[in-house]
């Protein structure tokens, strides 16, 4: 008997998913589509060659060499050699440049008989990676220049080539960037917002088809098929979209990881049990939301809101610790934060499944969380209002 | 002639209708109230006060020392005196720092060989290995940009040390030969919330605005179903007149809060905010307009009031990234600049950017001021083909209104 209500159940909450192709669109199509528009999009990982130009007042032998050096890195694209600074800030304020390197008059004279000329540099930090890397390019040229000409004048001083050398650079910080060290912004940006937009899509589908049936007084019904128990309606309407979403997050880690090869440091199910349990607390807490709010509006609004949010609060870019902690706190109640500390540790680090432990833990709470508003849901559900 | 005069000022007449209505419609309907007030209202707020910080600090780091000498506690302190690192501990070897940082306890190792301070002496290079959690790219960075300051600082300190000692006097031992110095435009701390906050603050005008409308239009389509087909609270006008219309109530309620989010917003938080009030609005005007005639053509798609929130909402990701805010427009292939260049914020977030954070004046953001207004053209002929094609013809309003 008991089994009988809940496949009833099961095949009414699969009727009502694909009763309406919004549902589809939003649950399958959307976060699929989103996945390849980001791998695409970042396809080359870097923005290598960033627009940037040179203001050569010298125009001497040397600061053409030193054209030349700045010409020849990958991280810049010298597309232009200006007159003078300020037809360079009307290209940065234009936008065709990111950055201009500037050679001071009579820079060779100077140099030479030891005056110590100035190279400046000037990047526009308002984009902040084509900015970053501008400066990253320019100040390698400007250093290396400089080195250049201490390590000739050592040389001539009389002190052997071999002992000028480490002279310029007595101690080299060598930086390892462990699981990404080509900077790779397409595995760093795809691996947050990819589980960012699936939590959005299923949380908000969840809460949609929760309260419609309440706006469209249909909850009763709902609950009747249930055998009157809240907890059994809802997962007859859950599990139909947990497997949907589950499955589509898995088609979108195949992308990453499979036919994309980004970094995957750890057994594939790590992952994917991380993905599961998400899609899982997301839907838990578009249920909470429900209980709180049993109205259509309210808790869709709520949801999307909160999910939109979470790309920043989740701390994507922006590290929790360094946030207001009054703001950070909030990081904590949104399920993606936990499959991103589950990315890093696993996919990106590959440590021991035991350093990730409480994150898993944390993603199970979020359904225990979801079971205590059941009864207030389940009012609402047997009287239901709508409010426009 | 006067015929003409008449019908202009019919057409008036009746633009002015529908503009009143939709200022009725507007505030008579709490979830469009929402997206127009409260979303403009908190969301630059709750933004800004995420990324207010601005910097990361101390970000603590475990050193591994093998040399334990003079020379290697001196590179330990001067990183730990660096604002963006902190020396959360000591570790015997690599293994223990490593469960240090597996515990998230550090987010980097510092590894001094134990032979650095005999390199030092011996006029030899000496290489220390820096390992960085690769989780945050903003951590990455911060390292790397302390780190490179330690070793040039530490470096020239060694140098003249040598060169002095060498008893070489001259230019070449009181400073290097060519200095270099950086200037960092429009940010110039290089912070999160400068840098990020002005793209969004247009993103959110361009969302509120497409979120509201479309509930509109879905608000009307439900009237339209219970009531066979004709919306009764609209008012019987042209496509080209009723579109017009809406676009002006939504101009009218969207200036104040353009002042809000545009002028006031930064102000609130001393954000980078240079140029002039008045290019701002003039700028943005054009960006509103085309924004209301897309999301007046995209009304078609949505059919339910709540609705709007499942078809939109997540549009807001894709458009900051098409915009260029992350990863920078000349980066994508044709195709992604292609859909970016149909997307009204793509060309409202460069301008604005641009007068707010680089003190660019209104002519020199002709492209995107002139892009905006050819959106604007093409988004109205779109709005005005679904409009005139889709919606049947209004019929005269019935006695019996189902509202």
């Amino acid at each position: 008997m008991k089994r009988h209500i809940l496949i009833e159940s099961l095949s009414r909450g699969f009727r009502t998913l694909v009763s309406r192709r919004v549902y589809l669109v939003c649950l399958i199509l959307v976060p699929i589509a989103f996945t390849l528009f980001f791998i695409n999009m970042m396809d080359s990982g870097l923005p290598l060659k960033v627009p940037s130009a040179v203001v050569d007042l010298d125009n001497s032998e040397l600061s053409r060499n030193v054209t030349r050096t700045l010409a020849a890195s990958e991280l810049v694209d010298i597309n232009d050699k200006l007159e003078s600074f300020h037809e360079a800030s009307l290209k940065v304020r234009g936008g065709e440049i990111f950055g201009f390197f500037m050679i001071p008059a009579d820079f060779q004279r100077k140099a030479i008989s030891g005056d110590n000329p100035t190279i400046t540099y000037y990047c526009n930090m308002t984009y902040f990676v084509p900015g970053t890397l501008a400066f990253k390019g320019f100040k390698t040229t400007a250093v290396t220049t400089a080195g250049g000409l201490v390590q000739t004048t050592l040389v001539s001083n009389g002190i052997p080539s071999e002992t000028a050398g480490t002279l310029l650079q007595p101690v080299v910080i060598q930086q390892q960037a462990i699981g990404n060290p080509w900077m790779n912004y397409n595995y760093y940006l795809t691996n947050s917002f990819v589980p960012g937009i699936i939590a959005l899509m299923v949380a908000l589908v969840a809460a949609y088809t929760i309260c419609e049936e309440i706006k469209r007084g249909s909850s009763v019904e709902w609950l009747r098929t249930g055998g009157g128990s809240m907890l059994v309606a809802l997962t007859g309407k859950l599990i139909p979209q947990a497997v949907t979403g589950i499955a589509v997050g898995i088609a979108c880690q195949a992308l990453m990881f499979g036919f994309n090869h980004f970094p995957l440091n750890c057994p594939t199910w790590h992952m994917v049990l991380a993905m599961a349990l998400m899609v899982l607390a997301s839907q838990a807490f578009a249920v909470t939301v429900c209980c709180l709010l049993p109205n259509l509006r309210f808790a869709v609004s709520i949801c999307s809101l909160s999910g939109i949010l979470a790309f920043s609060i989740a701390a994507f870019s922006f590290p929790v610790e360094a946030m207001y902690p009054e703001i950070g706190v909030f990081s904590y109640i949104l399920p993606v934060r936990y499959y991103f500390l589950i990315y890093i540790d696993q996919a990106l680090n590959g440590i021991p499944l035991y350093y990730s432990r409480f994150y898993y833990i944390a993603l199970l709470i979020f359904p225990l969380v979801a079971l205590v508003g059941l009864p207030r849901l389940k009012k609402h559900c047997a009287h239901p209002i709508y409010l426009p | 002639m006067t015929n003409n005069m008449k019908g202009i000022s019919e057409w008036f007449t009746t633009l002015f209708k529908v503009w009143r209505r939709e200022f009725r419609l507007v505030f008579s309907d709490l979830g469009v109230m929402l997206f127009f007030f409260f979303l403009t209202l908190m969301y630059p707020v709750v933004y800004t006060l995420i990324y207010n910080p601005e910097t990361v600090r101390d970000i603590p780091i475990a050193v591994v020392d093998k040399s334990r000498s003079p020379q290697s506690r001196e590179l330990t302190r001067m990183i730990d005196a660096t604002d963006g690192i902190k020396v959360y501990d000591y570790a015997a070897n690599l293994n223990d720092a490593r469960r240090m940082q597996n515990e998230h306890k550090c987010y980097g190792i510092l590894e001094i060989p134990s032979d650095y301070a005999k390199k030092l002496g011996r006029s030899e290079q000496a290489v220390v290995t820096f390992y960085s959690d690769m989780g945050l790219l903003l951590r990455y960075r911060t390292f790397m940009s302390n780190l490179t300051e330690v070793q040039l600082a530490l470096g020239t300190k060694i140098q003249h040390e040598k060169i002095n000692s060498l008893g070489l006097v001259g230019q070449s031992a009181s400073a290097p030969i060519v200095n270099n110095e950086a200037f960092m435009l429009g940010d110039p701390t290089q912070g999160f919330a400068s840098f990020i906050i002005p793209g969004i603050l247009v993103l959110i005008l361009q969302q509120s605005l497409i979120l509201g409308v479309t509930m509109l239009g879905a608000g009307s389509s439900e009237r339209r179903r219970r009531n066979g087909g004709t919306d009764p609270m609209a008012i019987p006008a042209g496509p080209a007149t009723t579109i017009i219309g809406k676009t002006l109530c939504y101009l009218v309620i969207y200036m104040p809060i353009c002042i809000y989010v545009l002028h006031i917003v930064p102000l609130m938080f001393s954000l980078p905010h240079i140029g002039h009030l008045t290019d701002y609005l003039f700028f943005i005007l054009p960006m509103l307009v085309a924004s209301s005639f897309l999301a007046q053509a995209l009304s078609v798609f949505v059919t339910e009031r709540e609705s709007s929130m499942l078809v939109i909402v997540f549009t807001s990701v894709v458009f900051l990234f098409l915009s260029g805010l992350t990863w920078p427009r000349y980066a994508m292939n044709g195709f992604w600049t292609l859909v970016g260049d149909m997307i009204p914020a793509t060309w409202g977030v460069e301008g604005f950017i641009r007068l707010n954070s680089n003190a660019g004046t209104l002519y020199e953001q002709t492209r995107p001021y002139t892009m905006l207004w050819v959106l604007s053209a093409i988004y109205f002929v779109a709005a005005y083909l679904i409009t005139r094609y889709l919606y049947p013809t209004r019929k005269p309003v019935p006695t019996t209104v189902r509202k």
